[in-house]
C-alpha cells in the first residue's frame, strides 16, 4: 500500500499549512561522574535538527536505536525543554509561524491549544497505561481534564472511541493487563484521539508487537488518518513500516538529520549513504523485524564522543578523505588492536586532527606508522592523512582540515548532508 | 490473554462491581494461604474483642482503661468464680486487663500506624519530587533513623518526653515514619519515569492529578505491607515500653500488666503476667502472617496473572 505524495513542488505551499515547526534542536545530557557528580561530557542526544510537520502528513523519523528519536519525540511533545533552539506550533494565530509561537512562550491558552492537539503514544503498550486504572478512566481521563464530559455522557464518549479502534462496550470495566499487548496499543490510540487532536507523535508504536498486529495497528492509523486528518511524526526503526505510513522522512544518525526528502524519492534515489545501507539492510515489511540493520557494520560511536565531520564517517562504505578524519579514528582503530593498544602510553593533542601517540617502545610506534599506510586501514583515511611521522617512541600524525558537512538540497525537497554530490550505483 | 475469548460479561458491569471484585479476588488469594488465613482469624478475635469489650467486661468506672481494684480479691488464681483468669496483686481481673488491653492495643497501632504513613508519604513524595538537595538532606535524615535501632530510640525519646502512654504513642510516631518514607521516595522515582506519568502529562493533567491518580495508587502496595507488618510491630515495641515502665502504672495494657505481674512468677502466681503477654504475641504474630502474606499476594511478578 503506497499513498501518493501529498507534497507537491510545483503548489506553492500555503503559509497555515505548517503545523508544527523543529527549528534547531539541541538536547544534550550531562554526564555527571564521581561524588561530587561533577559534569564530564555531555550526551548530545538531538543535535541541531530542524523539520517541519504540515496538517495531515505524515512524517517518519527512522534511524538505529539510541540516535535519538524518543528525545527528540519527546521535545516535540513538550515532555522534556530542549537544550536550545525552539518548537514552534501553529494554534491558528496568523499565517506565519513566528517566534511568538514557540511553545515555551505560548501564553496559557493558546499553550492549553497545544497541549490538545499534540498528542503522544508510547513504544511500550503496557507501560504506558496506568495499572490501576479502568479503560473507561484511562480514556475517559484527557475528556475530564478538559471537562468535556462527565458521568453517562463521558461513558458513552469514551464507547465511541473504543469501536474507533476496534474495541467496544465490553472492555470498559477492565484493567490494563487484561488485554494483549495489540488492544493495549489500541487502548493508547483512543487515548490519544479523544481529544480530537492535529498531531499524533508515535513513538515506535508498533515494534513491541507481533507483525501480523504490526500490519493491524498501522491498518488502524492508516483509517484514522484519513477520518480526521491526522498529522503523524511516526518514529521507527523500520523502514518498511515507513515507506508503508510516511508522505515525507527524516533519517538520523548520533542525534543528527542526514537525510530528510519524501519517502519515495528517498527509497528511489537516497542521497546518504547510511540511507541506502539502512534500505539495502531493510528493503520491505515481510523482513524479519528482529535484524534490522545486517548490512550496516561496525558500532554506534559513543554520543558523548561522536566523531568530527561527518558522524557516519566510521561505518560509512562510501567514506571518502574528506569526511572528517580524526585522531580519534586512530585511536579507535588501536582499540581493535590488543597488543599495539596496550604499548599506547598517552596521546598529546596539538588538535582533534594533529597529535603525538606516545608509545612504551618505538618498534610500537614503527608498528602503528606501518599499520597506517597498509590496507588495513580505509583508503581513504590514508588519502587524508597529511603527515605521519615517527620520533623514537612518538608518532605524530596530522590529518587534513575540512569543512563541516551540511544538508544540502538534492531534489524538490530532498535534502542530505554527504560530502558526496550523488550516490552512483 | 485475549479478552475478546472471554465469556461474554455480565450486562451491568459498573466500574464499582469491577473494583470491587478486584478486592475480592485479592482476599481469595489471601485466604487461599493457610498461615494468612489463620493470621486473619486471630485478627478477626482481636478485633471483635477490642469492639465488643464493654460487653465482655463492663467498663470499670470512671476509666475504663484503667484496671478495676478489687481489695477484697487479691492474687486470685485463674478459675476463681468471678475472675476466669485470676487477679493481680491489687486485685485487678487479668481477664479485663486483656480484653480492655485489645482496646488500647487498637488504638496504639491504628494511631501511629495512620500518622506515620502521613509523615512517611509526604516526606517521601517531596524528596521523590523535588530531588537536590532538600532530597538529600531527608534523606540523610532517614539514614540517621534507621541506623539506629527502633526499639532503641523509641525508648530514648519516650523516656525524654517522660513516662506516659500518650508519650509513648508520641514516640512511636516520631520513630516509625522513616521506612515509609523511604519507600515511597523509591516508589516515586520509578513511577515518576513511568510512561503512564508521561501519558498523563501529554493530555495535560495536573501534577496534583498525577499524584494522586498514578503515583499515589502505584505505590501503595509495599506501603500497605509495610503498614500491615507495623500494625504488629508497634504493639509490641509499645508494650516494651510500657513494660519497662514508660507507661501509667495501673492501665489495662499489656505491657504494663506483664510488667506488674512478673515480681509474683518466682512465688508461683504466673499468670497475671502470661495472659498478657500471650495476648502481645498473638497480637504481633497475626499482622506478620497477615503482612508476609500480603506481600506474596501483591507481588508484581505474581499479581498480573489473577
Ligand atoms: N535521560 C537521559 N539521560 C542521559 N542520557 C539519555 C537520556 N535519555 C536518552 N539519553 C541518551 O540519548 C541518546 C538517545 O536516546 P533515545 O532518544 O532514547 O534514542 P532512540 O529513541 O533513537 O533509541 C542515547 O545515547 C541515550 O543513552
Ligand atoms: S560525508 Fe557522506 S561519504 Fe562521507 S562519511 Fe559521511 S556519509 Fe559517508
Ligand atoms: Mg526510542
Amino acid at each position: 500500500m503506497m499513498q501518493p505524495p501529498k507534497t507537491d513542488s510545483t503548489v506553492a505551499m500555503k503559509a497555515g499549512d505548517t503545523l508544527l515547526s523543529v527549528r534547531n534542536l539541541n538536547k544534550h545530557f550531562p554526564i555527571k561522574d564521581g561524588i561530587l557528580q561533577k559534569v564530564v561530557g555531555q550526551v548530545r542526544a538531538v543535535d541541531g535538527v530542524s523539520f517541519d510537520i504540515r496538517r495531515g502528513e505524515t512524517v517518519g523519523l527512522v534511524g538505529e536505536s539510541g540516535c535519538g528519536k524518543t528525545t527528540l519525540s519527546q521535545c516535540v511533545a513538550g515532555l522534556t525543554d530542549p537544550t536550545s533552539g525552539e518548537i514552534l506550533f501553529n494554534t491558528g494565530q496568523g499565517s506565519q509561524l513566528g517566534d511568538g509561537d514557540r511553545i515555551d512562550k505560548l501564553p496559557k491558552d493558546r499553550y492549553r491549544t497545544f497541549r490538545r492537539n499534540v498528542q503522544m503514544v508510547f513504544q511500550d503498550n503496557f507501560a504506558s497505561l496506568n495499572p490501576r486504572q479502568l479503560v473507561v478512566d484511562i480514556i475517559g481521563r484527557p475528556l475530564k481534564v478538559y471537562r468535556e464530559a462527565s458521568g453517562s455522557d463521558l461513558t458513552e464518549r469514551v464507547v465511541a472511541l473504543l469501536e474507533q479502534v476496534g474495541l467496544g462496550r465490553q472492555h470498559l470495566y477492565r484493567y490494563p493487563h487484561q488485554f494483549s499487548g495489540g488492544q493495549r496499543q489500541r487502548i493508547s490510540i483512543a487515548r490519544a484521539l479523544a481529544l480530537d487532536p492535529e498531531l499524533i507523535i508515535l513513538d515506535e508504536p508498533t515494534s513491541a508487537l507481533d507483525v501480523s498486529v504490526q500490519a493491524q495497528i498501522l491498518n488502524l492509523l492508516g483509517d484514522l488518518q484519513k477520518e480526521r486528518q491526522l498529522a503523524y511524526l511516526f518514529v521507527t526503526h523500520d523502514l518498511g513500516v515507513v515507506r508503508h505510513m510516511a508522505d515525507r522522512m527524516i533519517t538520523m544518525y548520533l542525534g543528527k538529520v542526514v537525510e530528510q526528502g519524501p519517502t519515495e524519492t528517498v527509497f528511489q534515489q537516497p542521497a546518504h549513504p547510511y540511507t541506502e545501507a539502512l534500505l539495502a539492510a531493510k528493503p520491505d515489511l515481510a523482513d524479519d523485524p528482529d535484524k534490522p540493520f545486517a548490512l550496516l557494520e561496525g558500532t554506534i560511536p559513543d554520543p558523548a564522543r561522536p566523531p568530527l565531520g561527518c558522524r557516519f564517517h566510521t561505518r560509512c562504505p562510501r567514506v571518502t578523505p574528506s569526511c572528517g578524519w580524526e585522531i580519534d579514528d586512530i585511536v579507535r582503530f588501536l582499540e581493535a588492536d590488543e597488543s599495539l593498544f596496550q604499548s599506547l602510553q598517552g596521546v598529546e593533542r596539538r588538535s582533534a586532527r594533529d597529535a603525538d601517540l606516545i608509545f612504551k617502545d618505538p618498534a610500537s610506534a614503527v608498528a602503528l606508522q606501518e599499520a597506517m599506510k597498509s590496507s588495513s586501514v580505509p583508503e581513504a583515511m590514508r588519502a587524508a592523512t597529511e603527515r605521519l611521522t615517527v620520533e623514537g617512541s612518538r608518532l605524530r600524525a596530522t590529518f587534513s582540515e575540512v569543512d563541516e558537512v551540511q544538508l544540502t538540497e538534492r531534489g524538490p525537497e530532498h535534502f542530505a548532508a554527504c560530502k558526496l554530490d550523488h550516490l552512483s550505483r | 490473554m485475549a479478552v475478546t475469548d472471554l465469556p461474554t460479561p455480565p450486562k451491568r458491569e459498573t466500574a464499582f462491581g469491577v473494583r470491587m471484585r478486584r478486592w475480592r479476588d485479592l482476599l481469595k488469594t489471601l485466604l487461599s494461604n493457610p498461615t494468612t488465613f489463620i493470621g486473619f482469624l486471630i485478627i478477626f478475635l482481636l478485633l471483635a474483642m477490642a469492639i465488643f469489650a464493654p460487653f465482655l467486661a463492663p467498663p470499670n468506672v470512671p476509666d475504663p482503661y484503667q484496671m478495676p481494684r478489687d481489695w477484697g480479691a487479691t492474687r486470685m488464681p485463674p478459675g476463681t468464680p468471678g475472675f476466669p483468669l485470676g487477679t493481680t496483686n491489687q486485685g485487678g481481673d487479668v481477664l479485663y486487663g486483656v480484653i480492655w488491653g485489645s482496646r488500647t492495643s487498637l488504638q496504639l497501632s491504628v494511631i501511629v500506624v495512620s500518622v506515620t504513613v502521613v509523615i512517611g508519604i509526604a516526606i517521601g513524595s517531596i524528596a521523590g519530587l523535588v530531588g537536590g538537595w532538600i532530597d538529600e538532606t531527608l534523606m540523610r535524615i532517614v539514614d540517621v533513623f534507621l541506623s539506629i535501632p527502633e526499639l532503641i530510640f523509641a525508648l530514648a525519646v519516650a523516656a525524654i518526653l517522660g513516662p506516659s502512654f500518650t508519650n509513648i504513642i508520641l514516640s512511636l510516631c516520631i520513630v516509625f515514619w522513616v521506612k515509609y518514607a523511604r519507600i515511597m521516595r523509591a516508589q516515586i522515582i520509578l513511577i515518576r519515569q513511568a510512561d503512564y506519568v508521561q501519558a498523563a502529562r501529554v493530555i495535560g493533567d495536573t501534577k496534583l492529578s498525577i499524584f494522586f491518580k498514578d503515583m499515589l495508587p502505584n505505590a501503595s502496595t509495599p506501603i500497605a505491607v509495610q503498614a500491615t507488618l507495623d500494625m504488629g510491630n508497634i504493639v509490641l515495641v509499645g508494650a516494651t515500653l510500657s513494660f519497662i515502665g514508660l507507661a501509667e502504672s495501673g492501665i489495662a495494657e499489656w505491657g504494663v500488666l506483664v510488667s506488674e505481674g512478673q515480681a509474683g512468677i518466682a512465688s508461683g502466681r504466673w499468670w497475671a503476667s502470661t495472659f498478657p503477654g500471650l495476648m502481645i504475641f498473638l497480637w504481633a504474630l497475626a499482622f506478620n502472617l497477615v503482612g508476609d502474606g500480603l506481600r506474596d499476594a501483591l507481588d508484581p511478578r505474581t499479581e498480573d496473572k489473577r
